[in-house]
């Protein structure tokens, strides 16, 4: 390739990765994104001497002065300070694409870019900022190197000296030529911004997470569409399922696995059930957590679920290790809500630097304000208690939980009716959740399809008229028809299971997973989980095992791998870390230490047969060099090959530029016979061929040779090489 | 005067880091961005922030890797002209022969070390590819004569990123005599008067016998006489009286006062003793431009200076022992005596202009000041 080929091409290639990793975040605005992609091709053309850039220099500046007063307005009018930054970047990387002259151009345009990677680690935190940031490391190594070797050209080499002056020598030319750069330099350059990218993460990994964040600013979030901080029944229309996860969870087993059962995922919960909609109101319990505080900013949070206020922090912990222990990686949702797998006994994890004012949240939900994404730990009780336990619960109630018995006075009558009919004469509340509950998987349907109920209340309307509904209306009215009974009850919203990624062994929750259900109290036991919504599917093999959905899968794991390592890489994260290393070290020198010990130990077993082989191959050895002593008559040993086949190596360089000038030396004639025949020739070489001849026979027959006469012998090539070419 | 440049000493030598390392301008940026990027990263906990920081990181590392495997393997000859004279420009060709086996060299400079400072030239390598040798030259020139010990070559590198230098001395010292400036000089006419003419006329081609000398390269073997030769133990010759004919003394007086050599030997060198060195200078520099125009005419010349002496020869051999005598030969106080020489050939006298000294031959055929 062209060296000004290679240059432009790689040079070009950083800019666009640079540009990729901060556009893809989308904050750029798209009319700034057209600009920078349309202006970065469009300049590759725009060059000498297909264009006197000087002429249009000042055009670009008048732009350049309109764009920055148009940047300065509408970050102060928005506020938006960093999105319109990155327009300017933009702006400004382009004028710089259209203006490039010298080194010095390029150079600029670089640190434009190296700016657009910092902006785009503020603006773009996904995988495709690392996809971006691996071109940028691989390009940067090509350009920077070539960039180099350009300036050293345009500088100081092409300077041709002749005795009396020195003139410089047409820089085109060298930039023209194909000799400089070729594939094997991008390759071993390749290799080596390989080697860049692994050093720059292990230096990643390794530096110490101490920082104060004071600025810190965390990846901001969207609200899905599939999770709700609220129900509220009575819409119409299509709930579209959102393949977007929300959240990742890696659990232990038996929850984890293709054919691994659903688990409820808890986020949420309400007591207050009124026109159609479900509220958290003041008169619901509040949440009782026992919190334990590991340092300023790592606690674990303890569900006290009506337990006495004097348990202990160890009977909890006991309490907690029976339990599934998951890690949950939550993807910013827009909301402070965690969630769990119900029903949660304990929380650990890192409180963020600035947590704010503490809220209290009611009906055992947990939360915590975070700006982006975040990850905890959670000990969770999945399996309910056996059936007998709950039957055999006592009907009491605690202080506050009337709540959860609550019943609006808009309930028809045929619903309260139908309450009773579904339970009549069964005596105890489990049994009346459960028979409630398989009435309404077994006559209802579920539907996607929004109907609006009209003034209709949405449960009513849901049980007798329309017959079927989606899972908030199936939670609803297993609450109302409970509640009807007197079993207390209350709504839930989360997400139900997930999709199996066999490539990291997780489970993907997505938006369109989001769900609703119930929870009901035995006393002495807590909160059970009902879910009348008729199952569609309760594996999470779910996504098939097709080339699609497995490369989906795939990358999903990548994004995940990319938030778990760089994004959310934290020092409790890089502690854990550097524990597993070292524990992977210490196995490695056990395993070492165990096959030495091995080793003497079979040595010692067979020391005599050990002794004996070593005897012998010592006399082998022995009797081997006194055979070469004897053969060689004890002389020295010859001179390093090294040193007369260089000597021969010359000798041959000159003989191959003899014949190729007519003077050939066939396989008869001896070199000092080819020494005298070139001076009966007359070349104006014979005088030196005739001394490397001298010396090549000193070489090759005379012993060893001495660095002084191989220099003169690489001189006397010279000099029979320009002689020969100045003859010619 | 002769100014051979002296090697730096054995304590300096080990005490001299084995690579140099300075800031580009391109690198002190990059430093200054890393440090940013740094500061950013602990302030924000920004993690992808890290990620950039541990990328400037190791571009510093690869740098520092990647030029050292750039400077090793090198192996940097020089190939002086023939003859180089004082105030003179001369090309002096390096040759870089990069020795490793598959991976080139990119980017090389190259400076002689004079005194252990690189000279004001470099040579600059764009690609020095594997197994070969590329060659180059720079133009310089000695403002003095004397003999230069040039001690190696400072090998330096901007490459891969151009963020520092990194450069290593090799140490493969090699001498540079350089003669005293030729100047343009006419050359004196023989005397008139010379009874040799006559005789020589008479005696026809080899002319009379006049004496014994030793034998020098070119002499005709008829000339050996075997006698004195097998007596004496040296290859002498017959002298004949004709070859008195076309002789010339070149007498150099190469004294300074006492007082202007105390004053250079105790460093203090003022006006007064710069005009009486460069009097010197230019009396040698005549000197070896007066022998040069004999020698080039044919003529037999011998070069006569205090404590110095080149015996009578001819051609362009001669040439070369003459320039390397003048231009190594050192200023002496005027107690020391000239080499004697034969009064019967004609000599000139080349003495440096303004300055009275002692000593001097008494039977000079002309005198020059320079």
């Amino acid at each position: 390739m062209r060296f000004a080929v290679a240059h432009k091409t790689s040079s070009y290639l950083m800019v666009g990765c640079a540009m990729l990793a901060m556009i893809t975040g989308g904050a750029v605005s798209p009319v700034a994104i057209l600009v920078g992609v349309v202006g970065l091709i469009g300049s590759w053309w725009w060059e000498p001497p297909r264009v006197r850039i000087e002429r249009w220099t000042l055009a670009w500046n008048l732009l350049s002065i309109l764009v920055l007063v148009w940047a300065v307005s509408t970050a102060v009018l928005t506020g938006d300070f960093l999105g319109v930054g990155g327009d300017f970047l933009i702006w400004l990387v382009v004028a710089k694409a259209f203006n490039r002259r010298a080194s010095r151009d390029w150079q600029q345009l670089y640190l434009l870019s190296f700016l657009m990677l910092v902006a785009g680690s503020v603006l773009n935190d996904d995988l495709t900022y690392g996809v971006a940031f691996l071109g940028f490391v691989l390009a940067s190594t090509w350009a920077l190197i070539l960039s180099h070797l350009r300036r050293e050209m345009e500088d100081n080499f092409l300077l041709k000296h002749a005795d009396d002056r020195s003139e410089r020598v047409e820089v085109r030319r060298i930039l023209q030529s194909r000799r400089i750069v070729d594939l094997r330099f991008f390759a071993g350059t390749g290799v080596m911004s390989l080697g860049v990218f692994v050093l720059a993460s292990a230096l990643f990994l390794t530096i110490p997470r101490v920082g104060a964040g004071f600025f810190m600013k965390a990846r901001q979030g969207q609200t899905f569409a599939g999770f709700s901080d609220g129900v509220k029944l009575g819409g119409h229309g299509t709930i579209k399922d959102d393949d977007t996860i929300v959240m990742r969870v890696e659990i232990q087993a038996p929850y984890r696995g293709r054919d691994a059962p659903y688990v409820h995922w808890r986020g949420v919960a309400f007591d207050e059930y009124s026109h159609g909609e479900w509220r958290r109101t003041r008169r619901a319990p509040t949440t009782r957590a026992a919190i334990d505080r590991d340092g300023p900013r790592h606690e674990t949070r303890y569900w006290m679920y009506q337990r006495d206020d004097d348990v202990t922090f160890r009977e909890l912990e006991a309490e907690r290790d029976g339990a599934v222990r998951h890690h949950v990686w939550l993807e910013p949702l827009g909301s402070d809500v965690l969630f769990t797998a119900s029903m949660p006994l304990a929380v650990e994890l890192d409180v963020p630097a600035r947590p704010g004012r503490a809220r209290a949240t009611r009906n055992d939900e947990q939360r915590l304000r975070h700006d982006g994404g975040i990850r905890y730990t959670v000990w969770s009780k999945i399996e309910p208690p056996p059936a007998a336990l709950l039957r055999a619960a006592p009907k009491v109630l605690p202080r506050g939980f009337e709540a959860y018995l609550q019943l609006p006075p808009e309930i028809t009558p045929r619903t309260r009716a139908l309450a009773r009919r579904i339970t009549d004469g069964l005596t105890n509340d489990y049994d009346r959740a459960r028979a409630i509950e398989r009435w309404l998987r077994d006559n209802l349907s579920y539907t996607l399809e929004l109907a609006d109920p009209g003034d209709q209340e949405p449960v009513d309307f849901f049980l007798f008229d329309r017959k079927a509904g989606h899972c908030e209306y199936f939670a609803s009215a297993f609450a109302i028809l409970a509640r009807a009974v007197g079993v207390p009850t209350r709504n839930v919203n989360g997400f139900l299971g997930g999709e199996w990624n066999e490539y990291d062994s997780y489970i993907a929750v997505r938006a369109g997973d989001a769900h609703s259900w119930n929870e009901v109290y035995f006393a002495g036991q807590g909160w059970v989980t009902f879910d009348a919504t008729p199952a569609s599917q309760d594996r999470l093999g779910r996504g098939g095992s097709g080339i699609g959905a497995r490369l989906r899968r795939f990358f999903d794991t990548l994004r995940f791998q990319w938030f778990k390592w760089v994004v959310d890489y934290d020092l409790g994260r890089q502690v854990g870390f550097f524990k597993d290393v070292g524990r992977w070290f210490k196995r490695q020198a056990a395993r070492v230490a165990g096959a030495y010990r091995a080793t003497v130990r079979v040595a010692l077993d067979h020391a005599i047969a050990l002794a004996a082989i070593v005897v012998l191959a010592g006399a082998l050895l022995v009797r081997r060099a006194l055979r070469r002593r004897r053969r060689d008559g004890g002389a020295r040993p010859p001179p390093r090959h090294r040193d007369r086949s260089t000597m021969a190596a010359l000798y041959g360089r000159a003989l191959r530029r003899l014949a190729r000038r007519g003077l050939p030396r066939d396989p008869a004639t001896t070199p000092r016979e080819l020494a005298h025949a070139a001076a009966a020739r007359g070349l104006p070489c014979a005088a030196a061929l005739a001394e490397l001849t001298e010396l090549y026979y000193a070489a090759e027959w005379g012993g060893a040779v001495t660095g002084p006469e191989l220099d003169r012998a690489r001189d006397l090539v010279a000099d029979i090489e320009r002689a020969l070419d100045a003859a010619s | 005067m002769t100014r051979a440049a002296k090697r730096p000493g054995l304590l300096r030598r080990l005490m001299r880091p084995p690579r140099r390392l300075t800031f580009t301008r391109e690198g002190r940026y990059f430093v200054v961005v890393a440090v940013g990027v740094g500061v950013g990263a602990i302030n924000t906990g920004n993690n992808l922030l890290y990620l950039l920081l541990g990328w400037t990181l190791s571009f510093i590392i690869a740098s520092g890797i990647l030029s050292e495997r750039n400077l090793r393997g090198l192996v940097v000859r020089r190939r002086p002209p023939a003859r180089i004279f004082a105030g003179q420009p001369f090309l002096m060709e390096i040759a870089v022969e990069n020795a490793k086996a598959k991976r080139a060299s990119y980017s090389i400079e190259i400076e002689d070390l004079l005194g252990g400072r690189p000279l004001d030239k470099k040579c600059y390598f764009l690609k020095i590819p594997p197994g070969k040798t590329q060659r180059t030259s720079y133009r310089h020139t000695f403002a003095r004569r004397g003999l230069y010990t040039l001690d190696g070559y400072r090998v330096a590198t901007k490459f891969p990123f151009a963020l520092f230098r990194k450069s290593r001395d090799l140490e493969t010292p090699g001498e540079v005599l350089v003669y005293p400036p030729l100047v343009g000089v006419p050359r004196p006419s023989p005397q008139a008067r010379r009874a040799g003419e006559t005789t020589s006329a008479r005696l026809g081609r080899r002319g009379e016998f006049f004496g014994l000398r030793e034998w020098r390269q070119g002499d005709d073997r008829r000339d050996v006489h075997w006698k004195s030769t097998a007596r004496s133990g040296r290859l002498l010759v017959r002298e004949y009286e004709d070859e008195l004919t076309r002789r010339a003394v070149v007498v150099v007086d190469n004294a300074l006062p006492a007082d202007t050599l105390a004053a250079v030997d105790a460093d203090d060198v003022d006006a007064a003793t710069t005009a009486h060195l460069d009097a010197l200078e230019r009396a040698i520099s005549v000197g070896a431009s007066l022998a040069a125009a004999y020698l080039e005419a044919g003529w037999g010349v011998q070069v006569v200076a205090r404590g110095q002496h080149v015996p009578m020869g001819v051609g362009k051999p001669q040439l070369a022992r003459v320039l390397r005598a003048l231009a190594l030969l050192p200023a002496v106080a005027d107690d020391v005596p000239f080499e004697r020489f034969d009064p019967r050939i004609d000599s000139v006298l080349v003495a440096p202009r303004g300055l009275t000294l002692g000593n001097r031959p008494p039977r000079v055929g002309q005198v020059m000041e320079a």
